[in-house]
């Protein structure tokens, strides 16, 4: 990983985000024979799908893929990426850009080998962003065990002067360096592509459905950590509270999606990732009950083969009606959600012993926005100025299909090299 | 559900929407709204299926439907609706159709409901008032005092044979309409959502009664929480002007002791404290729909002018009376004028203002009581 320090006149493409869209764009224009640049915020690439425990419809994991796209980045002298980086500002135009690059300490250097002797004597615990929380961390990580770049990385805000002993003394390749600080590159590169993706919904503004007061409510990227063999729980599938393994799950459709005191919109993947959940749950217990309340089931395309899979399952109890309320339980961990079943316009109750809601996709340009970047109101990125948006920043998709959005913005700012900088139409 | 033909009344659409639901169409039928409201029985809940009955112009099961007025608009569904179709105003509106629909004579439905009315529903108690001043001489020679040289508003406008003469037979038709809109109401209400019960009907007027007294499902409202204090002090305001102008009665007919009465008799003191009570509380329903504008809506031009009219009630009470005490005529009697007005305006036009809700939801209370509806809380 280093920087390139010849500023050459040669195409040069940046990818502001090194999720899946901003990888695949990234190997896509590398492969043609274009150098480019990958700014990625988090301590790893592969974003929201490193978190991901299996992608519908198939049920395989996702690692094979990302490994894939991290050999081919591995292989590509072309590609040069930046972790924990942050775009700071973009100036010119098509063609000519100058990009102020911000780099914040990792505080771990290259002379790192990973081998985990730092977090071992590492006396502070942080909670696990990576698992949303849902269990506790040394200051000094590996953010998970197939992250890539292997590397560590130290928590400074949270590791004391103690603990940052510990952490170097511990340390026999002098890799942990303290004295690090963030430090700020300009790049000139001829075309930019947008990948800066989506985060969860903050389930806790959706204050009717008790997430962050019942225990056992837990949103659907919860599930997948739950569920994902390097989660939390090794893959065991338990409640919160207590730890029991769950024998009943209801799945909370439209949790702040399809809701303008929310989002607007409909977040497109959360109905395939609940029929999806419920596979998980129900392969760990063959008599668990899962009940989906939805509004309407939307599982687009040929998704609709998958939805009717899963129906034909008669421990997966679908009922119309979205879910309004829920409450704890008087005297057991479980929790009480309450709707109206449309089908027999009787207003129901439903205990279960975890509940899972499925919150939606909001763009990351609803909390965080790139300069020189235009947003749509819900924070939605949109093609302009030469810098051409992908994936999950521009609207919700599902992985197979923001590959094919960052192919096509790949293509997009490969023909900027053919034009040599001219205006080209984008959409 | 047995199988119906559903045969789409438009015009009903159209006048929801044009009525203050102009949301409707936004329902997309998530049913948020009945999980969040309060009031709903649990079973065939509101507002949802009347959120779609409306959109599909099914007039016949919403006018007569008691579950429109088991409503009380709390608008938590509204502040909870993901589409902003307001599910609150829209039954709000549908009432005010209900109203209209049973009302009787028609014409004056439709003239609280149009704001291009509002100056003829003003103008005929102005002429009547005026053509009583007139008669009385007040424009040629002046009003005349009452003992000691004070303003007397009973020599101004005497019970007998003006104020009296006008307000006695203007309240028999106001009974005899309300008796007859309930008649024809409670016939469709048994017709449509009766069910064989054994029921002592006696006990649901008891239970309703006993509910309205202590406004105990106000407190099911969570958004507009804040409503219950404001309503309850309107509410025992006015009692407490009933009770007073039943004293007055009895003052003026049994005693022959006419107005005004020292400001130590107990008629003026329960009339003073409801009409403070009456001042507080309104103010209170001014000020918490405009703080809830946005979760529950700010309401309609019918909301509103039975709002003005209460307003002008109290307001025009209280001044009257204190301009009175401070012997300022120019202002006394323009103010007990303008009383004069918005009284006649409260009661003659009760049957088909918002003022009406009293008696509908009231009925649709003990009838779904009855019927085993509406549990008593």
């Amino acid at each position: 990983m280093s920087a390139h320090s010849s500023e050459s006149t040669t195409p040069r493409l940046l990818v502001i985000g090194g999720g899946f869209s901003g990888l695949t764009s990234a190997v896509d224009a590398a492969e043609k024979g274009i150098e480019v640049i990958i700014v990625e915020k988090n301590p790893y690439l592969g974003g929201r799908v490193a978190q991901l425990n299996k992608y519908f419809p198939k049920l395989c994991p996702p690692n094979c893929g990302l490994e894939i796209n991290f050999r081919r980045i591995r292989e590509n002298p072309l590609i040069t990426f930046y972790t924990m980086a942050e775009v700071e500002d973009i100036s010119g135009s098509p063609g000519d850009y100058t990009v102020t690059i911000k780099l914040n300490p990792r505080y771990v250097n290259d002379n790192c080998t990973a081998c985990n002797a730092c977090t071992e004597a590492c006396p502070k615990t942080i909670p696990n962003e990576f698992n949303f929380g849902m269990d506790l961390i040394k200051a000094a990580y590996l953010p998970f065990n197939q992250a890539f770049p292997l590397k560590y990385v130290v928590d400074a805000a949270h590791c004391d002067n103690n603990c940052k002993k510990a952490c170097m003394e511990a340390c026999k390749y002098n890799a942990i360096d303290f004295n690090m600080k963030p430090v700020t590159i300009t790049k000139k590169v001829t075309s930019i592509i947008l990948a800066t993706g989506w985060n969860p919904y903050d389930a806790n503004k959706i204050d009717n459905l008790g997430f962050g007061q019942i225990k056992n409510v837990i949103t659907n990227m919860m599930m997948e950590r739950l569920a994902s063999p390097n989660g939390p729980t090794n893959g065991k599938i338990i409640r919160p509270s207590d730890g029991k393994p769950v024998d009943s799950v209801i799945f909370v459709q439209c949790a702040g999606s399809r809701d303008e005191n929310h989002l607007a919109f409909c977040s497109y993947i959360c109905c395939m990732a609940s029929l999806k959940q419920a596979q998980y749950i129900r392969e760990q217990n063959k008599d668990a009950k899962i009940y989906i309340f939805y509004i309407d089931i939307r599982t687009p395309g040929k998704y609709e083969q998958f939805y009717w899979k899963v129906k034909e399952d008669p421990n997966v109890i679908f009922i119309k009606g979205k879910v309004a309320k829920v409450t704890q339980d008087t005297s057991s961990d479980d929790v009480i959600v309450e709707a109206e079943d449309m089908l027999t316009g009787e207003k129901i109750q439903t205990k279960a012993s975890l509940v899972v809601l499925a919150t939606g996709m909001e763009p990351s340009g609803a909390t965080m926005k790139v300069p020189k970047v235009e947003y749509t109101e819900e924070g939605f990125s949109i093609s302009s100025n030469g810098i051409f948006a992908a994936g999950c920043s521009k609207y919700p998709l599902d992985v197979a299909k923001s590959v094919q959005d960052a192919t096509g913005a790949a293509m997009k700012a490969l023909s900027l090299k053919i034009h040599e900088g001219e205006e080209v139409s984008h959409g | 559900m047995s199988e119906e033909i559903v045969k789409p009344d438009l015009n009903f659409v159209k006048e929801v929407i044009s009525s203050g639901g102009e949301s409707l169409k936004k329902c997309y039928q998530c049913s948020t709204c009945t999980v969040v409201c309060g009031m709903t029985p649990d079973n065939s809940p509101f507002p949802r299926k009347e959120m779609l009955y409306a959109q599909w112009g099914m007039r016949d099961k919403l006018i007569s439907n008691p579950d429109i007025w088991l409503c009380h608009q709390c608008s938590d569904c509204t502040a909870y609706c993901p589409r902003g179709a307001k599910p609150g105003e829209v039954l709000g509106a549908i009432r005010k159709m209900a109203i209209k629909n049973y009302s009787k004579p028609s014409f004056l439905a439709s003239m609280v409901n149009e704001p291009k009315s509002a100056i003829l529903l003003f103008a005929i108690p102005i002429v009547i008032f005026l053509v009583f001043m007139m008669i009385q001489g007040h424009f040629t020679t002046g009003i005349p005092r009452g003992e000691g040289g004070i303003i007397s508003f009973s020599k101004f406008m005497p019970p007998i044979p003006y104020i009296d003469f006008l307000f006695i037979p203007l309240a028999a038709l106001v009974v005899l309409s309300f008796v007859a809109s309930i008649k024809s109401y409670w016939a469709d209400m048994a017709k449509n959502y009766g069910k064989p019960t054994d029921a002592d009907i006696n006990k649901s007027i008891t239970d309703t009664i006993i509910e309205i007294l202590s406004h105990k499902k106000f407190s099911k409202c969570n958004v507009t929480a804040d409503r219950k204090i404001a309503h309850l002090l309107v509410f025992y305001s006015f009692i407490g002007l009933a009770i007073t102008t039943s004293i007055a009665v009895f003052y003026l007919y049994l005693l022959k002791w006419e107005s005004p009465y020292p400001q130590t008799n107990i008629i003026k003191i329960i009339g003073n404290i409801s009409g403070i009570a009456l001042l507080v509380g309104i103010t209170m329903i001014v000020s918490n729909r405009i703080k809830n504008k946005d979760k529950a809506g700010i309401g309609s031009y019918f909301d509103w002018l039975f709002i003005v009219i209460v307003y002008g009630v109290g307001a025009t009470g209280m001044f009257a009376q204190i301009f009175r005490l401070l012997d300022i005529a120019f202002i006394a009697y323009p103010m007990y004028f303008a009383h004069l007005v918005f009284i006649f305006a409260l009661f003659a036009y009760a049957p088909f203002s918002k003022m009406a809700h009293m008696v509908y939801r009231t009925t649709a209370l003990v009838f779904a009581k009855h019927v085993g509806r509406d549990k008593s809380i």
